[in-house]
């Protein structure tokens, strides 16, 4: 799973979103390192809908302009879930040896 | 909303969605132009801004995978689409299967040339490109496309040094075409999004391709006979399993091989080999396809 996709269904297993809603939760979720542009949102998206991790929700028009919200499937909450695990197993391999050399695994930001 | 209270940054923006296909657009420009919009208010920036270098990118490679249909990628894609898209990633490996042939055939040519100091200036570094496409093809069949991408550009490199030497410049581009063509197919059809082509099948097809080679590099010049006779054969099978992707692949892989053929036809060289390679060719490549019924909807 790259990390866009990554970073979108975690942003679709808060709520469902409508897509700027989708790009604003991916570049806070991320600290700013990820900002989606529309045509990769909609690559990213189309591949979850057709994998069937997320589905097409409500929709809404706000201030003249339509909004379609996204949402999470079942498929797709286990998916991130198997993600996340895999992610996870990954860090605490790396913290172990980061320890095992004395170094703290998680450097203080500047 | 009409043409009227658009802003000249919305229209500019409608514009560029255009190189998306049409059923596309119909799902989803509005939906996408309320993105591109959002927060953008100052009434200034709406009337003297222009889309992004960046937004404009990343919509043109959007185009590039909606147009081909990326596999199973897309919902609600048309038929035609799909079959597009299939199109294009079956020449791209029809493309590689050549490439493998012709690694194939370098192995062996450069293993001869070795043990013969007459032929020892053939033997260069950049021969090492020549694997390039055994190389395209192990990745892409793992997954790893875009090493596939740059292994496979290997040959286009190789065609380019060829030119060097002007008075075959013509005849050597001809030849390389196909290797053009399947690293273009394979930057269009195998983006990141793309599905893994089937793997077992298709090891055995690059490991029958890559003995081909390596058994011709031997007998010089047999190697256009022996493409074109599978070419034609399978195009027959193509035709009677009504495989239609397969079968529009092989014709314009076809129309590819007839090029250089065309080219020896004309200088009148080799006319008793070349003639009746170019009549299977072109019956290969005008030949009908059938659509298999129940998968068409």
């Amino acid at each position: 799973m790259s990390e866009q996709a990554f970073l979108v269904l975690t942003a679709l297993a808060e709520e469902p979103l409508h897509g700027y809603a989708i790009v604003q939760a991916v570049e806070q979720l991320s600290e700013g390192r990820m900002v989606l542009r529309v045509g990769t949102l909609y690559g990213v998206l189309d591949r979850l809908v057709a994998d069937g991790l997320a589905e097409r929700d409500r929709e809404e028009v706000h201030q003249g302009r339509l909004r379609r919200y996204y949402k999470l499937t079942d498929s797709g909450v286990r998916a991130l879930q198997a993600e996340v695990a895999r992610l996870s197993a990954n860090v605490r391999a790396a913290s172990a040896v980061l320890r095992g050399r004395g170094v703290q695994p998680w450097a203080s930001r500047a | 909303m009409g043409e009227q209270g658009m802003s000249n940054l919305e229209r500019r923006y409608r514009r560029l969605l255009r190189v998306l296909p049409k059923w596309y657009r119909q799902d989803r420009e509005e939906e996408m132009v309320g993105i591109f919009l959002a927060d953008r208010t100052d009434d200034l920036d709406l009337e003297h801004s222009w889309p992004g270098w960046g937004e404009t990118g990343a919509v043109l490679g959007l185009a590039v995978r909606t147009h081909l249909a990326a596999g199973a990628a897309l919902t609600g894609v048309p038929a035609r689409v799909v079959w597009r898209g299939e199109v294009v990633r079956a020449l791209g490996m029809i493309g590689l299967l050549l490439g493998v042939f012709y690694a194939g055939s370098a192995i062996t040519s450069l293993a001869v040339a070795y043990g013969n100091p007459e032929w020892a200036p053939l033997i260069t570094w950049w021969r090492v490109l020549d694997l390039g496409p055994l190389v395209a093809f192990a990745a892409l069949l793992s997954g790893r496309k875009t090493l596939a991408k740059i292994a496979a550009f290997a040959p286009v490199v190789l065609a380019v040094i060829g030119l060097v030497q002007p008075e075959y410049a013509l005849l050597w581009s001809l030849f390389q075409l196909p290797a053009l063509v399947t690293f273009l197919c394979l930057c269009l059809g195998f983006h990141r999004e793309a599905p893994t082509p089937p793997g077992r099948r298709l090891v055995w097809w690059g490991g029958g391709a890559l003995l081909l080679g390596l058994l011709g590099g031997f007998a010089t010049g047999t190697g256009l006979l022996a493409i074109a006779l599978v070419t034609v054969v399978l195009r027959v099978v193509a035709f009677v399993r009504g495989d239609f992707v397969l079968g529009r692949a092989l014709s314009l892989f076809a129309v590819l091989q007839l090029a250089p053929l065309a080219f020896l036809l004309v200088g009148g060289e080799a006319l008793i080999l070349a003639l009746p390679l170019v009549v299977l060719l072109v019956l290969s490549a005008l030949a009908p396809v059938r659509k298999p019924r129940a998968r068409m909807s």
